[in-house]
């Protein structure tokens, strides 16, 4: 604030250091953690709630974040790195913002530091004589999937505070024009891609490790990452309009303001133990001052933006509610929406438990009717919107460029009725609405790439590659559409025509499912590193002949806790999944209680992952033309404001 | 480590850091203070930024023709539009002695 105030050099230098140290000082404090951590030193409560003797080694570096306050530190870690990069990134530009920037990422900054040295620290010790082994980490979280998951939702998180940073700095200085937003855009993506891969990530790892047959359960701490990166989707689209229409200013404001709060109320969630979770920390003093912080960043940030709204003025009006601007608009008012959706449906319980004494619960059927009345709407805008022109189209434009997306959304969804589709109609729709959105995107690359064939000539790849490169935002921004296109297909026919079977099992006797049949062939039991697996062979056939094999247990770990470890058998081909749980091994003669699911398309769930991490890959990317561009609008104005 | 060990480890790590940080405040190449953008300059990049506006969607709206979004009447009407928008914006920066530098 003193180098925004006193536009003093000096300062600012000093600050910029000021975040390298930081950055430093945070990573000496997480390497003194982990070294605690795999030696087993029991002083530290961290180290005696969260490992044992015996634990394999990478878990017991991953339990750092597995503990409220080893998480904390880690989050204050990431923090100050993204503070840091961002310090180096803009030390010669947006000199009038960045003081002001370093001001509120400074301010998120010491609020952490002081959660992690005086409310919840990560070195307490034990009190009394030091242990001679540890608690032992829970067993769900012994999994490869937890030394990528965490790491990666708080990436996303933790990155939303520098749009919200640039946010606040532009409302401070009256910088209100477009360049704040070319500063974020790219670390808006950062954010917005790590938490869509942390919460496929963490999917999977509900998938094979929870052992329930699902990825996604609506627990109040995965909506908490929903929310904020519906959020931030709503910014990424609504930011085209406002870079190429000057429209949407206050709007894009409040959804940076929105999609940081959301952050903070997600970490919340996370760590204050007022919802249950099997994601969440027990209950610490921390949840009431990160209320205070979010009550403060909401307080602070709207006030600010009421104060600057006359500098907010749109540059254009909305010419018509047929144009790619009004689908943006749509689009955000409906992502929104579903945010706010599963905000209710997250904050009810505790606000009934706050009022009544009673914790109401408020199951998947409200998110899944919300998810159909919103997102089939968001997944059919997801296909509108790149076809239809900026500013209007008029109805003969509209029917020669939606004709054969249409035609083939309705024929797929016949053809699939034909199949036998038709017992889920918002499954069917879904379905249908996906083949009209890829037809769409079929239609964009292949009138892009002869357009640029007919003005550049060459060969169709190389056309194709001239498109991608010429325009990342856009292209990239189709293939996570895609992305999209193939979740909603794995989502749909793994939820909607899904079979499930449970059956008690005594050896030789079989089960059936979905064309499938189980023979139990016996009880085995096998030694871990640090737990006792005890597991069914079933042998399984299809048509009659011999299919593989599936081995579901239990693990009793030598600390005493107990995990379920399931078994899947995915065909590569189709993306089916046929999943076994053991519920309970045979301990009275009446068999082995199993449940066996068989999960179609789910595979593609995996993929749309991939193929999301793609073209986030191909948006993120710098773009030498833009950075041309960038630099011939505001080059010489920002050197004149540095001599 | 010992103790004896650690708190000199932690003394050098904090000595090291604040001489870091304060190092630049006790520089004597001060430098001249950083200028903040005047009025004018701030409708300049206004106006630049509606001119890029404009190009941009001559841009698209050639791209929109080539793909078939919009048909060659629609394409004129909105060339004109948005050609009177960007020689509106250049000419208010000729006024503001600003050279163009794309032109």
């Amino acid at each position: 604030m003193v180098a925004g105030l006193r536009r003093d050099r000096r300062v600012m230098r000093s600050v910029q250091n000021a975040f390298a140290a930081a950055f430093v000082s945070a990573l000496v404090a997480i390497a003194a953690l982990e070294y605690g951590l795999v030696t087993n030193d029991y002083s530290l409560s961290v180290v005696f709630e969260h490992t044992s003797r015996n634990l394999p080694l990478i878990y017991k570096m991953t339990s750092l974040w597995a503990s409220q306050e080893g998480s904390l530190l880690l989050w204050l870690t990431v923090l100050t790195g993204a503070a840091g990069i961002v310090m180096y990134q803009n030390r010669h530009r947006n000199r009038e913002l960045v003081p002001w920037v370093a001001a509120v990422l400074g301010g998120i900054a010491v609020f952490f530091a002081g959660l992690a040295a005086f409310v919840s620290s990560p070195f307490a010790h034990v009190p009394g004589a030091v242990p001679t082994d540890g608690s032992g980490l829970d067993p769900s979280l012994q999994n490869p999937y937890m030394a990528a998951h965490p790491p990666m939702l708080y990436l996303g998180y933790v990155s939303m505070a520098v749009p919200f940073a640039f946010a606040m700095a532009a409302l401070i200085t009256r910088r209100t024009d477009a360049r704040w937003l070319v500063s974020v855009r790219r670390w808006t993506l950062v954010s917005w891609t790590a938490l869509g891969i942390g919460m496929l990530l963490g999917a999977h790892w509900a998938y094979v490790e929870i052992g329930w047959g699902g990825y996604w359960a609506w627990d109040p701490v995965e909506s908490a990452a929903l929310m904020p990166w519906l959020a931030a989707t709503a910014f990424l689209h609504s930011v085209m309009v406002q870079e190429k229409k000057g429209m949407l200013k206050v709007w894009n404001m409040v959804l940076v303001i929105t999609a940081f709060s959301l952050c903070i109320f997600g970490d919340f969630l996370t760590r204050s133990g007022v919802v249950q979770s099997v994601h969440s920390f027990v209950q610490s003093a921390v949840g009431p001052w990160l209320l205070g912080f979010l009550a403060l960043v909401l307080a602070a940030s709207i006030s600010l933006l009421i104060v600057r709204l006359p500098t907010l003025r749109a540059d254009h009006k909305l010419e018509s509610v047929v144009s790619r601007e009004a689908t943006f608009l749509f689009n955000n008012l409906l992502l929104l929406a579903l945010a706010f959706a599963v905000l209710w449906g997250v904050v009810f319980p505790i606000l009934s438990e706050a009022a009544r004494g009673v914790r109401a619960t408020v199951a998947t059927p409200y998110y899944d009717f919300f998810l159909v009345i919103f997102g089939l709407p968001l997944l059919a805008l997801t296909g509108i919107g790149p076809l239809i022109a900026w500013r209007r189209a008029s109805p003969g434009s509209l029917w020669r460029t939606f004709r054969w997306p249409v035609i083939s959304g309705l024929a797929g969804g016949a053809f699939l009725a034909l199949l036998g589709l038709g017992s889920s109609p918002a499954g069917l729709t879904a379905l249908s609405l996906c083949v009209f959105v890829t037809v769409t995107i079929g239609m964009e690359f292949a009138r892009g790439t002869a357009a640029r064939r007919a003005i550049a000539g060459g060969s169709w790849p190389r056309a194709l590659r001239d498109l991608v490169n010429r325009n990342r935002r856009r292209y990239g921004g189709y293939v996570v559409h895609l992305a999209i296109v193939l979740l909603v297909v794995g989502v749909t026919a793994s939820s909607a025509y899904s079979s499930v079977d449970e059956a008690n099992l005594g050896v030789g006797q079989s089960m059936r499912i979905d064309g499938y049949t189980l023979r139990n062939t016996g009880l085995f039991q096998r030694r871990g590193p640090n737990y006792r697996l005890e597991y069914v062979r079933l042998q399984v056939y299809k048509g009659g002949k011999p299919d593989g094999i599936l081995e579901p247990g239990l693990r009793q770990y030598d600390t005493g806790q107990v995990g379920n470890e399931v078994d899947i058998r995915s065909s590569l081909l189709t993306g089916t999944d046929l999943y076994s749980i053991l519920q309970a091994p045979d301990r009275n003669g009446s068999g082995v209680s199993v449940k066996v699911l068989v999960n179609p398309a789910v595979g593609l769930v995996w993929l749309a992952g991939v193929v999301f991490a793609l073209g986030a890959l191909i948006t993120i990317w710098p773009d030498p033309r833009e950075a041309r561009q960038l630099a011939r609008r505001y080059g010489e104005l920002l050197a004149r404001s540095e001599a | 480590m010992s103790t004896a060990a650690l708190v000199v480890a932690v003394a050098l790590l904090v000595t090291g850091a604040v001489l870091f940080v304060a190092w630049p405040l006790a520089s004597p190449d001060a430098g001249p203070p950083e200028q903040v953008l005047s009025d004018r300059d701030r409708r300049v990049l206004e106006l630049r930024e509606r001119r890029d506006e404009a190009y941009q969607g001559l841009h698209d709206l050639e791209q929109e023709l080539h793909t078939g979004k919009i048909t060659p009447a629609d394409y004129e009407l909105e060339r004109g539009r948005l050609r009177a928008e960007a020689a509106a914006a250049l000419r208010e920066l000729d006024g503001l002695s600003e050279p163009d530098p794309l032109r």
